[in-house]
């Protein structure tokens, strides 16, 4: 078997899985009880926060966990309207005075056009627009600079594409935001504006410190970085303001109540501490992985070009059905996506990949392989030949088609 | 020889994979077609077309055939979806799967396939067509079998049958009697049987699933298919809620007349339906009759109430079977000649229902009044079931399909 869909699902890792052990068992207590077993839970978890702090740059205080990259990008969200100007669908005679300049006008959100469907979907409850991309796949400044209207409230751009793995450059958004935000002091808007980051598939390879991208949100997932699944983080700066997922407990500050997740959460720390001991050798192992398959591999069109995460190699066999062959190398042993795999089960055409301007033709042609931990060097050229072997053989179904067609007409 | 094309309805379910992989190993070109008939997921229900289309392009894929997904969506909302909603505003029960098969698979995407080419289409279906001339002989295609000058079977006085013609198919029930779907296939047009292969309509269900497992279909293995199109029995409830505007009413006894408590609307409610009622305490209460109108469900403990039992069945949109040739069955040559003086002679037309001749039906035949329900002896005078005796009443807007032993003769809807 040689996987190669590592930004869809990740084994949990081995050392990941010991240290979650004890959580289930022995350490079973909820970290809210009062005797001494149980505080001691409490600290573990507490400790494990401010372990996924430390590798992002923040504090403890500043994580919020949650089940998973869904919910965090949900509650990430949610930070539009609760800056107390207004709220949303609410109408618009009840914002604001007669005098203000934002006077009767609904907040709303930028997001780019690229981002996955658990940002999307949410933006669209708040009006959201979206951002365009360039056919490489990186954010159209100028069009976000367009877009920067006084209504903005939240900007939401992931640090790497989920289909493509093309990296954001996020500290330069963020610099722009920056400059907006003081310039509406200035003029006395006074309307909040967050740059908000999904950061799931990067956490593994690439430098996730808060400031230095100059983000205020922040979305993690365990389940990406070789940590168990149903397990996320939202990073907040402080100061933000959000809407509680659940309400209950109190737990999470108040945002998220319910008993912690507690082999999750120890779970997701080692996974982070583990992602940062080997970025850098990660990097470079991938991307000789990357620079073999580009060479062994035959007859595609590279689709992330450049400006990418190093494991992500997206494909397009322009003319044959790619899900076809998602098929075909399943039966070899071999497992890949076709755009996002979300997109594929939907029946439904990537829109990332119709926003950097694919064609249809070559939308139903892309295939999408993530590496990971699970592969080694031979795995590699090994599935280089397999694809070559199986593309062959669809081309020549195809050909066979044709033929017989002409037989026939 | 020309390999003859099949378009096979796939639907990801393990007997359209296994019907499709036999008409492969059985030498013909096969194309998969997957009829995307719905895709709105529902409150709280996702519909699993997507899944479905996935595991049949993984089956088409391994079995190394073209596939093709055809969007039927405003056709099956128009003729399958209207028509089960207006009957349930009626009061009636209506059967949506038979109207599947009439509308689409057997006629838009039957008619769609012979335009794309295929000589035949197939399906996962537990039924088998009867023909009297073998498939791949020449001699299909010419002139009918009783010569130039044979009378048409359609009774007419100085017609002649035509050059060029199939005899007409019957349509006989599964091998697999507990799986036979000839229920929903009753109305199906002569002329798209004419054309239609059931692969496995010949074999028992555990031994399709053993052949697909032994050919690595196995995962083609899934849950049973839904027992209705879209929704499932569980979900035809909230289904009909998006749909229908209801209404709660009462729930009276039919012998006092008494209100004995409230339903959430009238429409959910089947005749001899005991559950649902939310009526505590002693023997349980049927529903006997429902009064539509006024939104009032009568209930009855009594189970030899009248209202739930009947010798006696109207049908309405009464469809024969035509069909002509002479069968070989178990090496005994019969001949069922509709129209002529066969046994029970029914000379309708799909589509235009007219009255068979009352001294016809000269022996018992048997009526289905419900999927895998039993084979109940009756005879029909072209309008009315009569029973020996007395049945429990069937809900109106099911069907009731007619069979001569293993031979379909037709059916209609009971009115």
């Amino acid at each position: 078997m040689i996987y190669l869909d590592h930004a869809a699902a990740t084994p949990v890792d081995a050392r990941v899985l010991r240290a979650m052990e004890p959580y289930f068992g022995e350490k079973f207590y909820n970290p809210s009880a009062a005797y001494l077993p149980a505080k001691e839970v409490a600290a573990d978890y507490e400790a494990a926060k401010g372990t996924i702090a430390h590798a992002i740059g923040a504090k403890g205080a500043d994580i919020v966990i949650t089940a998973g990259a869904t919910e965090a990008n949900n509650l990430a969200l949610s930070a539009v309207s609760l800056d107390g100007s207004c709220r949303p669908f609410s109408s618009p005679t009840s914002q604001g005075s007669v005098g203000d300049p934002l006077h009767g006008r609904h907040p709303s959100m930028l997001y780019l056009v690229t981002e996955h469907d658990s940002v999307r979907r949410v933006a669209e409850r708040y009006g959201g627009q979206g951002i365009e991309v360039l056919p490489n796949g990186m954010i159209n400044m100028e069009d976000l600079r367009g877009k920067l209207s006084d209504e903005v409230e939240l900007v939401s751009v992931s640090l790497a594409n989920n289909e493509l793995g093309v990296i954001q450059p996020l500290a330069e958004i963020a610099a722009l935001i920056r400059e907006v935000r003081l310039d509406r002091m200035r003029r006395g808007v006074r309307r909040q504006l967050l740059l908000h980051s999904d950061a799931s598939q990067a956490l593994n390879l690439l430098d996730v410190n808060v400031a230095r991208l100059g983000v205020d949100l922040m979305t993690m997932n365990a389940a990406k970085v070789y940590g168990p699944k149903g397990v996320g983080a939202l990073y907040v700066a402080h100061g933000v303001r959000l809407k509680p997922v659940s309400v209950g407990g109190g737990q999470e500050n108040g945002l998220r109540a319910g008993t912690e997740n507690v082999p999750g959460v120890i779970g997701f720390a080692r996974a982070l501490e583990l992602a940062h001991e080997h970025l850098n050798g990660n990097r470079k192992k991938y991307a000789e992985w990357r620079r073999i398959l580009l060479s062994e591999l035959e007859g595609y069109e590279l689709i992330n070009r450049k400006h990418c995460l190093d494991n992500f190699v997206v494909l397009c066999y322009n003319g044959i059905d790619a899900e076809r062959l998602v098929f075909l190398l399943e039966e070899r042993g071999v497992y890949v996506a076709t755009g996002a795999a979300c997109a594929a089960s939907k029946g439904v055409r990537s829109h990332v990949l119709a926003a950097i301007g694919l064609s249809d033709s070559q939308i139903a042609g892309s295939l999408r392989l993530t590496l990971g931990e699970t592969n080694d060097e031979a795995q590699i050229h090994e599935a280089a030949r397999v694809i070559n072997d199986v593309v062959k053989a669809e081309w020549d179904r195809l050909s066979g088609i044709k033929a017989s067609h002409s037989w026939f007409f | 020889m020309v390999m003859k094309t099949v378009y096979v309805g796939m639907s990801g379910g393990v007997d359209s994979s296994v019907a499709a992989m036999l008409l492969l190993e059985q030498g013909y070109r096969v194309v998969g077609v997957y009829m995307k008939n719905w895709s709105r997921d529902l409150p709280g229900m996702k519909c699993p077309w997507a899944e479905d289309l996935a595991d049949a392009k993984r089956v088409a894929v391994k079995l190394g055939i073209d596939f093709l997904v055809w969007d039927f969506e405003e056709a099956y909302h128009d003729k399958v979806v209207d028509y089960m909603l207006d009957e349930f505003r009626r009061g009636n029960t209506p059967n949506p799967d038979v109207m599947c098969n009439q509308e689409i698979k057997f006629k838009l995407f039957y008619e769609k396939a012979m335009a794309a080419g295929a000589d035949f289409i197939a399906t996962g279906h537990y039924a088998r067509v009867e023909r009297e001339i073998p498939l791949f002989e020449e001699h299909i295609f010419r002139r009918g079998k009783y010569g130039a000058t044979e009378p048409r079977n359609d009774g007419r006085e100085g017609a002649f049958r035509e050059q060029r013609v199939f005899s007409l198919p019957a349509l006989l029930r599964a091998t697999d009697e507990n799986k036979d779907q000839t229920y929903f296939l009753y109305r199906i047009s002569e002329e798209a049987l004419a054309h239609t292969l059931f692969p496995i309509g010949g074999m028992m269900k555990p031994d399709v699933k053993k052949l697909a497992k032994e050919r690595g279909l196995h995962n083609a293995y899934k849950k049973e298919s839904m027992g209705v199109c879209f929704v499932g029995e569980v979900g035809m409830k909230d289904f009909l809620k998006e749909y229908i505007d209801i209404q709660p009413g009462e729930i009276r006894e039919i012998e006092s007349n008494r209100v004995l408590g409230y339903h959430e609307g009238a429409v959910f409610y089947t005749i001899g339906q005991r559950h649902g009622l939310y009526i505590s305490g002693g023997l349980p209460y049927y529903v006997v009759k429902k009064d539509v109108a006024n939104n009032i469900v009568y209930v009855s403990k009594n189970l030899n109430s009248d209202e739930l039992w009947t010798d006696e069945l109207r049908l309405r949109d009464i469809l024969l079977r035509q069909f002509d040739g002479d069968f070989l069955r178990d090496g005994v040559a019969f001949a069922r000649r509709y129209g002529e003086s066969a046994p029970h002679t029914s000379v309708v037309t799909s589509g235009s229902p007219q009255k068979v001749p009352s001294e016809l039906p000269s022996h018992e035949i048997q009526v289905r009044l419900r999927h895998r329900a039993p084979l109940i002896p009756v005879k029909f005078d072209g309008e009315v079931l009569h029973f020996d005796e007395k049945i429990k009443r069937p809900a109106s807007g099911q069907s009731a399909v007619l069979y001569d032993g293993e031979i379909c003769l037709g059916g209609g809807i009971i009115a």
